[in-house]
């Protein structure tokens, strides 16, 4: 689906300010997969999403999209990012039009599709994430901070994009909107079967909804591999200043204390498992 | 794009300019521009010429980065150029139809090209080698004699410190707005001009919302600190002239002269 070659990237190049961002970039995502992007503040998430979403031209490598290579010379940029969602962080700051439905219209007003269809798919986009058809006749900047967030969502999703890549979508909200947001991702997810790349500082939010994450490092790829995988190393995680999920810790202590657990255990139902396990044998003996 | 533009811009360094007291680098920058605006021969231009490739070579700033900052006014020097070309009477050199071409008018073209050219340069200069913080705390020093008549010196100096500290921040702002639409399929390079002109309208509508949000979000902050004017306040850093200033006035003393005397004797 996407495919990134030796990529890098460096902000301000030649002046007092340069910083390079990532270093060495080589991934190679599958159609339909759900990738869990996490990292440290300041380890290159964001210019890594940026490069996905056709938004910075690389300084060097390349991104295959689908076969089409970004920024090439007979690659329509345009074309091809309406087949990429970027929903950056905050995307409420993006909305500027008179009403909800106009604006989620934009992509689609953009992309020249016949109004009929324009109409299907912001219905379609706002029921995916949530919003009454009443809320789409109101001014964007009446809405509450949750429902410009699910607005702005929609947005993107209303292009009905191949890849939908989202920046931290649940920074800001309270748990009752932070839960319903990845609820609908993973929805979107499995109806839509779009390859879907998240950014996320919850760890707990990253184990229950990646197939495969990737964990970013001072501008390079530390680490990639399934949530069991990846959370078999704690102690790698640790240096680079992440953390584990509360029950992966949990289970890793009990190990340490002496109860026979398997590494890597990420979501609650695993660790009861394992655990009635270990108490089941205990009974019999 | 947007960070291209170097006008405004301040680069940090350790140079003989950075190290001026601003009270210093602004009145010489007044002298400067008055000097400019006084110079009335080829003979002024090439001494003008000689000092500021002299203080920009003292700075420690790559040249380039320097000239770089003339780039955005560049339309707006053509434009003059071609009014004085056009536009002054004398003696008549070329004509073609309404059009004409004076002698007086080829000199005062080049005089406002070489004028502007030199005025960025050297307003460029300031701003480069001072942090904004430093040019906000010698404008309000130089203005604090007018407050007996009524002068809020302090509120102009912190209102030009709030707009000058969130020039970069609107800028990033502005660079994310336009991500963020440009990866909603919107179109900023083709069309005619009114379609154009459209075009910004997805990035100016959040940027002003965002910018008052900001703004509401700064004076909060500040009434919790207690912030109340001017009155009693105390700074971090006292401005103090030293002897490098000593020198930087002698610097352009001595310039100004060259140019008066040039303008008389030449």
């Amino acid at each position: 689906m996407i495919k990134l070659n030796d990529v890098n990237y460096t902000y301000m190049s030649g002046g007092p300010f340069e910083k390079a961002a990532v270093k060495n970039i080589n991934l190679d995502l599958k159609a339909g997969e759900f990738i869990g992007l996490i990292g440290h503040t300041g380890s290159g998430k964001s210019t890594l999403i940026q490069l996905m979403a056709g938004l910075l031209k690389p300084d060097s490598g390349s991104i295959t999209i689908d076969g089409q290579t970004l920024y090439e010379k007979n690659t329509n940029m345009r074309k091809l990012r309406f087949q990429i969602g970027y929903v950056m962080q905050y995307p409420e700051y993006q909305l500027f039009e008179e009403t909800v439905f106009q604006d989620i219209a934009f992509g689609p007003n953009n992309m020249g599709l016949s109004e009929d269809e324009i109409k299907r798919r912001v219905h379609f986009a706002a029921k995916l994430v949530g919003l009454d058809d009443a809320v789409l006749e109101k001014s964007p900047f009446d809405l509450s901070g949750g429902q410009k967030r699910r607005a702005a969502i929609a947005g993107v999703v209303a292009m009905e994009p191949k890849l939908l890549i989202l920046d931290e979508p649940t920074a800001g909200l309270d748990p009752g909107g932070r839960d319903e947001i990845l609820c609908k991702i993973r929805d979107m997810h499995r109806r839509l079967g779009i390859t879907v790349v998240l950014v996320s500082h919850s760890m707990e939010d990253i184990a229950s909804l990646a197939d495969r994450i990737v964990v970013m490092n001072q501008g390079e790829v530390a680490m990639q591999g399934t949530p069991h995988e990846i959370f078999k190393g704690a102690k790698d995680l640790k240096t680079m200043g992440l953390a584990v999920p509360q029950i992966t810790e949990v289970c890793d202590r009990l190990r340490e204390a002496g109860l026979p657990l398997p590494e890597g255990i990420y979501t609650v139902s695993a660790a009861k498992a394992e655990l009635e396990k270990i108490l089941n044998a205990k009974e019999k003996r | 794009m947007l960070k291209d533009i170097t006008l405004g811009q301040y680069f940090p360094g350790n140079s003989l300019i950075h190290r001026l007291d601003p009270r210093t680098k602004i009145l010489c920058i007044v002298i400067y521009i008055t000097v400019i605006f006084c110079i009335k021969n080829f003979w002024g231009y090439g001494i003008l010429a000689i000092f500021t490739a002299l203080c920009i070579f003292s700075s420690k700033i790559p040249f380039s980065y320097v000239i770089k900052g003339v780039k955005p006014i560049l339309v707006f020097v053509v434009f003059t150029a071609v009014f004085n070309l056009f536009l002054t009477n004398g003696r008549i050199i070329w004509s073609w139809g309404f059009l004409k071409i004076t002698a007086e008018g080829v000199r005062l073209a080049i005089f406002m090209v070489l004028r502007l050219f030199f005025l960025v340069m050297g307003t460029s200069l300031l701003t480069l080698t001072t942090s904004p913080i430093a040019l906000t705390d010698g404008i309000e020093r130089l203005l604090s004699p007018f407050k007996k008549i009524g002068v809020p010196a302090h509120e102009l100096a912190m209102m030009m410190t709030i707009a000058l500290r969130f020039v970069p921040t609107l800028l990033e702002e502005t660079e994310k707005i336009i991500k963020a639409q440009t990866a909603r399929g919107a179109d900023f390079e083709s069309g005619n001009i009114i379609n154009r002109a459209k075009a910004m309208i997805p990035i100016l509508i959040p940027l002003f919302v965002g910018a008052f949000r900001r703004a509401d979000d700064l004076a909060v902050a500040m009434e919790c600190r207690c912030y109340r004017g001017g009155e009693n306040r105390t700074r971090l850093k006292e401005l103090k002239m030293t002897k490098t200033d000593v020198l930087g006035w002698v610097y352009v003393l001595v310039f100004a002269m060259l140019v008066f005397a040039s303008n008389i004797l030449l």
